[in-house]
């Protein structure tokens, strides 16, 4: 290891003490070096892990892969979801990966945890149907259905599993502080939230197979929704999202929406503590903040993707630009496409 | 078919029969719901993508395992198959049934087996109408993880893409996913292996448009659904213990008619053919199936269904019009065949259907008739003629039980100008009927109850520490019934074997109208009139 990678790894170690809130596991996704976690020595070299959430590495080596998958997934979700407007999800090659924007507990830092939860328990779902795990379903006994196993009565969904893996993975950082701070309350809520925005809209399909086919015996069961429905769900949560204040409610302590006369939040919401910077100029001391200069706009457009509200206010550049697109095109279902190159000449917005 | 048991039996013996069949079927629903767990299970697959390295045609097949020792190249998705060269043709999607660590049985009885492609909407590769997507598939088995896989079928298949986007089709909804049709894909009478394998692929040839226009694939998911084995062996041993109740039974009954000195009515033949088809059912010949490869036990299972179905139709109609007490003769069989004829007729579209789909299943398990067009009309065509049939039946039947409860009033007012004996024979019938009626109702109605029920409902319902299964307890508690039914129905219309007294046929002397002729048919061939004939005979000597 030379000198100045063990500089940049202090550095980073200096980050991720600087801000311990993030949820820096998010990293997995940036290890594309380490190639596939296989044994629990990896589980010490991954960065972004709390001392815990290593313990779950070691105890589940072979989850890992599908949990590095869930945090790449979350990213581009996140960067889909965000991409019209200011702050549109960068991510950076340092730890925290979304920078010092998620460190608050702002709207952005709710969509963040939430499609983050969501994505490892999908993530390990899928890798327990694709039959990469041996400890789905039946082990983890979650509906206590199954006394006697796969033989008697089958096993429990997947998801059950996936979500009961986020659950222990990704809480485990608030849970490990304790319930008291804001903050944990908080993340718990959206990470929580992010899962139901799975559980809940699972599509349940039936299939009749009795006498000729007839509906006398019919088996159903939940799918996962795609997780762009699930980025969908979540997005609409983050629009509108409850802004919330901690508070005594009997003995606990529990966050209540801080306008006393919205509705109290659901177990689906998104809360958030602070309201959001504007995210319109680059500010050097706080990473993940790039602002706006340089942003592609919508010249027509009223809303945040509008060049109005995209540039703050500092008016755009504009470009005719030479666009090569691909035209009439034949394809494959997989991995061949045939086209034409059609060159067009498009008008470019760009933010001052 | 004169003198019942159920005409000369007190009211307290028959309450107390009454609530012995209510505790069994009790115990019935009791064992469904409290022991068996539910009826089956769905398991989901995610299709593993594998990369066939091979080039050129090689020595027999080979089987790409999707984890495991041995496991094959895999690809995480297409940008990477993209990335590597590789073509849709080199691509196999490999599923494992079961999952790791897991063994099917013989106890799941049945595999079937679903297919649902996940296609993303793209601007410029969308989904053509009416797209076709053909499967080269293939199915093999083992039963340890060592041994070299065994092939079992190989098929190329064709299913239809019933795919729409339920959003706006613009380039803002690129990347998201269709929503398909359900797709059939495999369906295996028995489960005799541990470990099975599918390998799918789906070549490309443009020349002849094969898996042209089918979007942009981004995974193959498939749900295996079998039976639970907890639930099989509830199923055999309920079954187990029926068969010898019924048999015994339906002994007891023949030998009661047997000697007697006339010939077995009409309706006493059909209860009898009602017993032998509950029999049928009933005699756990799926035992079998847990030693033996026999794959056509799903057929046999719906052809057993049918015939008893079909019987307890027949059986409704037969009954009601050897109660009609008009003046005809029926007693015959041809005569009801305006009213049976629907039936059978019914009952053979649905026979050829079967076999059209299960039937070929045999040969090759991922046939599907619903796949082509004109396999769908003509499924289709059987079960609407089906259809017909039962609604034409059931308006027989309802026509039938109206003229009955017509020819009871019109009696009714006649009844206390007739003599004695004509009287005890139309009321003993009237009883009958009604009784019958009544519990048939009861019977269709707590079978209907329960079927919405089970439709509706999630499956099992939390009770306190218990959780009842309802499905299971619908099938368990169904069967019983209808067991319990026939059971009840071959005890209590059995005839009875109460000696004619001296005092015999006092009023019969006096028959001298056409109505009578009915009655002779029935009275004088009857081996004695029921015990209230015999008190009433005894009461009009005094």
């Amino acid at each position: 290891m030379s000198s100045g990678c063990l500089l940049r790894s202090l550095l980073m170690l200096f980050l991720a003490l600087l801000s311990a809130n993030a949820s820096n596991w998010l990293y997995l996704a940036k290890l594309s070096s380490v190639g596939s976690i296989s044994d629990e020595e990896t589980c010490e070299k991954l960065r972004g892990l709390i001392q815990r959430q290593v313990q779950i590495c070691k105890r589940n080596v072979e989850v890992m892969d599908a949990v590095r998958r869930g945090a790449q997934l979350a990213i581009d979700e996140c960067q889909y979801q965000f991409r019209n407007r200011r702050w549109n999800c960068s991510t950076l090659d340092s730890m925290p990966v979304f920078g010092k924007v998620v460190t608050q507990g702002t709207r952005e830092a709710a969509f963040v945890y939430a499609i983050s939860a969501a994505s490892v328990a999908y993530a390990v779902t899928r890798a327990c149907s694709s039959g990469e795990l041996e400890k789905c379903g039946c082990d983890r006994n979650v509906h206590g259905v199954s006394p006697q196993g796969f033989q008697w009565s089958g096993c429990s969904d997947n998801i059950a599993y996936g979500v009961a893996f986020s659950q222990s993975f990704v809480d485990v950082r608030e849970r490990s502080k304790g319930q008291s701070s804001n903050r944990a309350l908080m993340n718990l809520h959206n990470n929580e939230a992010g899962r139901k925005a799975i559980l809940n809209h699972m599509r349940v399909d039936c299939k009749c197979h009795g006498v000729s086919g007839s509906c006398e015996v019919k088996t159903c069961w939940k799918a996962m929704p795609p997780f762009r429905k699930v980025g969908n769900i979540i997005k609409e949560k983050f629009d509108g999202a409850t802004e919330v204040e901690q508070r005594k409610v009997g003995t606990t302590r529990a966050l209540v929406p801080r306008n006393s006369q919205f509705k109290p939040h659901t177990d689906e919401d998104l809360v958030y503590l602070d309201p959001s910077p504007d995210f319109c100029e680059h500010d050097p001391r706080t990473p993940g903040m790039l602002g706006t200069v340089g942003r592609y706009c919508n010249k027509t457009s009223k809303a945040i993707d509008g060049c109005e509200l995209m540039c703050c206010g500092r008016g755009f550049h504009t470009q005719e630009v030479e666009v090569v697109d691909r035209c009439s095109c034949k394809f494959h279902w997989c991995c061949y496409v045939k086209c034409k190159q059609c060159r067009k000449m498009v008008e470019m917005h760009t933010c001052r | 078919m004169a003198g019942a048991i159920i005409e000369n039996m007190s009211t307290k013996k028959l309450v107390i029969v009454g609530v012995v069949l209510l505790l069994f079927q009790a115990f019935a629903f009791m064992v469904g719901g409290l022991i068996a767990p539910s009826p089956t299970t769905a398991v989901h697959y995610l299709a593993t993508k594998c990369v066939d390295n091979q080039k050129g045609h090689h020595q027999g097949r080979k089987w790409f395992m999707p984890w495991g020792p041995n496991q094959c190249d895999k690809i995480r998705d297409f940008d990477e198959a993209m990335a590597k060269r590789i073509e849709a043709n080199n691509i196999v999607f490999s599923v494992h049934i079961p999952l790791p660590n897991k063994e099917m049985s013989p106890w799941f009885q049945f595999m079937l087996v679903i297919l649902q492609f996940d296609i993303a909407f793209k601007m410029y590769n969308q989904i053509k109408d009416g797209a076709m997507v053909t499967i080269d598939v293939s199915l093999a088995y083992r039963d340890d993880t060592v041994s070299e896989w065994t092939e079992m079928a190989h098929s190329v298949e064709q299913r239809k893409l019933n795919c729409n986007l339920t959003t706006a089709k613009i380039v803002e909804n690129e990347g998201r996913y269709y929503e398909c049709d359900l797709l059939p894909f495999m369906e295996v009478g028995t489960v005799s292996h541990k470990y099975y394998l599918v390998n799918i692929r789906l070549p490309v040839y443009e020349r002849k448009k094969v898996n042209v226009g089918i979007g942009e694939i981004k995974d193959i998911r498939l749900v295996g659904i079998h039976q639970n084995g907890g639930f099989t062996k509830v199923w055999f041993a309920m079954k187990t213990f029926l068969t010898p109740s019924i048999l015994i039974i339906m002994i007891w009954y023949w030998r009661r008619i047997t000697m007697m000195s006339r010939p077995p009515v009409l309706l006493e033949k059909v209860i009898f053919a009602l017993g032998i088809s509950m029999t049928f059912i009933n005699i756990p010949v799926e035992w079998f199936s847990i030693g033996f490869d026999w794959t056509w036990m799903l057929l046999f299972g719906d052809i057993r269904q049918g015939i008893f179905y079909a019987m307890l139709l027949s059986f409704w109609i037969i009954f009601c019009g050897e109660h009609l007490m008009d003046q005809a003769e029926r007693n015959r069989f041809s005569m009801y065949w305006k009213q049976v004829g629907p039936i059978v007729f019914g009952s053979f579209c649905l026979f050829i259907f079967d076999m059209c789909e299960r039937g070929v299943q045999l040969t090759n398990p991922f046939y599907s008739i619903w796949a082509s067009d004109v396999g769908t009309e003509l499924a289709m065509a059987f079960i609407i003629v089906a259809g017909i049939c039962a609604c034409l039946y059931f308006l027989f039947l309802c026509f039938m039980v109206f003229q009955v409860f017509r020819n009871i009033s019109g009696k009714r007012s006649s009844l206390p100008a007739m003599t004695k004996a004509r009287r005890l024979h139309y009321e003993g019938l009237i009883f009958r009927f009604k009784f019958l009626m009544l519990v048939t109702l009861a019977c269709a109605a707590m079978t209907v109850i329960f079927f919405i029920i089970s439709q509706v409902n999630e499956g099992h319902w939390h009770w306190g520490d218990y959780t009842v299964q309802i499905n299971s307890a619908f099938f368990t508690g169904i069967y019983g019934m209808w067991n319990l039914y026939v059971f009840a129905l071959m005890f209590l219309y059995a005839p009875s074997h109460k000696r004619y007294g001296d005092e015999q046929s006092s009023g019969d002397q006096g028959g001298n109208s056409g109505e009578d002729i009915q009655l002779t048919t029935t009275i004088t061939h009857a081996d004695g009139p029921t015990e209230v004939y015999r008190m009433m005979g005894k009461e009009s000597q005094e």
